[in-house]
């Protein structure tokens, strides 16, 4: 059984369609991060998941479980963590997660703060009211609310977001640590480097349709190739010369010339028949940047027509 | 069972961030008992009544539960304030997402309002006392009196909760208490309506606090005991008050947050 499978979800507010006919789905125990910009529908459809709102038209499973027919029961095996924290800053950490287990109705309740406090460095301010607290320990404490009751879904809905880059790295191992520990995390967030990072899986989510999804390494092998020659300076000139009476298409960058992974064989032929000194030639790596600017822009041609 | 304690436990939560609250402390309490003091030391012995000058205690005997319902008025406003900052937050959103019953979320907001202003009204009520008020009532009459408020209370603390549902940010949140405030003050709750000018006294005999506060009058001072027409009058205001802005709470909440 899957985590999460959603198929063909569609979600308007009045006349704005924010979510087109999302189909995604995720696997228990792994890292799911959708990748979006703002505004592309991320929040809307972790809101669907996690029991806050209803989808228009499509079907939605949680571990199993339509999450409108057997809401409390998903409720028990999840937890969201939202983008905005929601912490009382007049209390202490500690009465903030007190709160949190009374309504999840924990035994033992101390014990478990404890527990989580310990694995997520925070014995040290835990008793401290939270207005007195940094952003990194809000975000820290605000992810803790999210793991009492040792819930068996988390939605982190952009947890980095405003975070410093040491508690970040800190943060995104607690993620891993989750996943470690078997849980399934489904992941927002607008940083590249952090689905890249952190991802089983990545969905691109694109004016409300996913346009791209598989593993960081299936993404980037699934985009178009190119390959790039380098070339002796004083050799340029030829080198276009030679390319342009060729017939072929290529972009050149000072002395590198980048072609299609369809004609790269032919250009290369061509400069060195032609005499050209070839320094260095290879595969372009793609990075999620490049794709994500790739398919947000086809996302974008695509609504335009 | 679960329930009662889930919703003990988030109406715990409001009530100490009132009383912790500097701000919440100083509007709800202190700045009612500052009015309280204004009213009856500087303005009261000044009031002319058809019957002559007032004296600061016939004055105090005669505006204490009008100001006892004032400062539940004022209170009105924090209940804004809390329920608008958890809907702004997230807060409201992080606990539907936990196995709660929906009820209990909006019904701890109201639950603590009305434990809160009845806790600031027993405030006032006691500096009332300790500047010589006195009860002059039966025991019947003095808790019908406080189930008076709690009604008064309740039907308050459902009209708030629309506004702050529906509100951008806690400011304009709060901004319906104004109205709640204009109402009791062009009212019989700080001085008789017979002096006031002719159309400011037509409304402010037919407008629902006039009779609300001479009912609350008369539960505190048999002497100033009210008709029975006039408490049912009340009593209508009070019930209908409360059912309207129950099933408006409820409609608003519904269509935000569970049928969204």
């Amino acid at each position: 059984m899957q985590a999460i499978e959603v198929h063909n979800v569609q979600k308007s507010f009045g006349k704005l369609a924010v979510l087109k006919g999302v189909t995604l789905s995720a696997d228990r125990g792994e890292i799911f991060t959708l990748l979006g910009e703002n505004g592309a529908g991320k929040s809307t459809l972790i809101n669907i998941l996690a029991t806050l709102s209803r989808a228009d038209a499509g079907t939605v499973r949680i571990l199993g479980l339509d999450p409108q027919s057997k809401g409390k029961q998903v409720r028990e095996q999840i937890s969201l963590n939202a983008q905005s924290m929601t912490l009382d800053e007049e209390f202490s950490g500690a009465d903030n997660l007190r709160l949190i287990a009374q309504l999840r109705g924990i035994p033992n309740a101390n014990a478990a703060i404890d527990n989580l406090a310990q694995r997520l460095g925070m014995t040290t301010f835990l008793q401290r009211k939270v207005k007195t607290y940094s952003g990194g320990m809000k975000r820290r404490l605000d992810i803790a609310m999210s793991l009492l009751g040792d819930p068996e879904l988390i939605f982190l809905d952009e947890p980095t977001t405003g975070v410093d880059p040491k508690n970040r790295l800190e943060l995104w191992q607690i993620i891993r640590e989750l996943r470690d520990a078997g849980k399934t995390v489904f992941l927002t967030t607008q940083y590249l480097d952090e689905a890249d990072a952190l991802s089983d899986h990545i969905a691109f989510i694109a004016g409300g349709r996913i346009v791209k999804v598989g593993t960081p390494a299936q993404i980037k092998q699934r985009v178009r190739e190119t390959y790039t020659a380098s070339v002796a300076p004083v050799q340029v000139a030829d080198a276009v010369q030679s390319l342009t009476a060729a017939g072929l298409d290529f972009a050149q960058h000072d002395t590198r010339f980048t072609f299609d992974h369809t004609v790269a064989a032919r250009g290369l032929q061509t400069l060195l028949n032609s005499n050209v000194e070839v320094t260095a030639y290879q595969r372009d790596e793609a990075d999620l940047e490049s794709i994500f600017l790739s398919v947000t822009d086809q996302e974008a041609h695509h609504d335009v027509a | 069972m679960t329930s009662l304690k889930q919703l003990f436990a988030l109406t715990r939560r409001i009530v100490r961030q009132n009383l912790t609250n500097a701000d919440t402390i100083i509007t709800v309490i202190a700045m009612p008992v500052f009015m309280l003091l204004f009213f009856v030391y500087i303005l009261g012995g000044n009031i002319a009544t058809a019957s002559g000058a007032m004296s600061t205690s016939a004055y105090l005997r005669y505006s204490l539960p009008g100001f006892l319902l004032l400062t539940m008025a004022m209170g009105s406003a924090y209940t804004s304030l809390r329920i608008n900052t958890d809907q702004t937050t997230g807060f409201l959103s992080r606990l539907h997402s936990l196995p709660i019953r929906r009820w209990v979320i909006l019904g701890s907001h109201v639950l603590a309002s009305v434990i809160f202003m009845l806790l600031a009204e027993l405030c006032v009520f006691l500096v009332g006392i300790a500047m010589g008020y006195r009860v002059h009532a039966t025991f019947g009459a003095f808790m019908g009196f406080w189930g008076l408020s709690l009604l008064f209370g309740l039907a308050i603390t459902l009209l708030a909760v629309p506004f702050s549902l529906k509100a951008d940010n806690y400011a304009s949140a709060g901004s319906f208490s104004y109205i709640l405030l204009m109402l009791l003050f062009v009212s019989s709750a700080l001085m008789p309506t017979a002096g006031m000018a002719k159309l400011v006294r037509i409304f402010a005999n037919h407008q629902p606090m006039t009779p609300i506060v001479n009912t609350a009058r008369g539960l505190l001072n048999s002497a100033a005991a009210v008709s029975t027409h006039t408490a049912i009058i009340a009593a209508v205001w009070l019930v209908a008050g409360t059912i309207v802005f129950g099933v408006l709470s409820q409609v608003v909440y519904t269509r935000m947050y569970l049928r969204k």
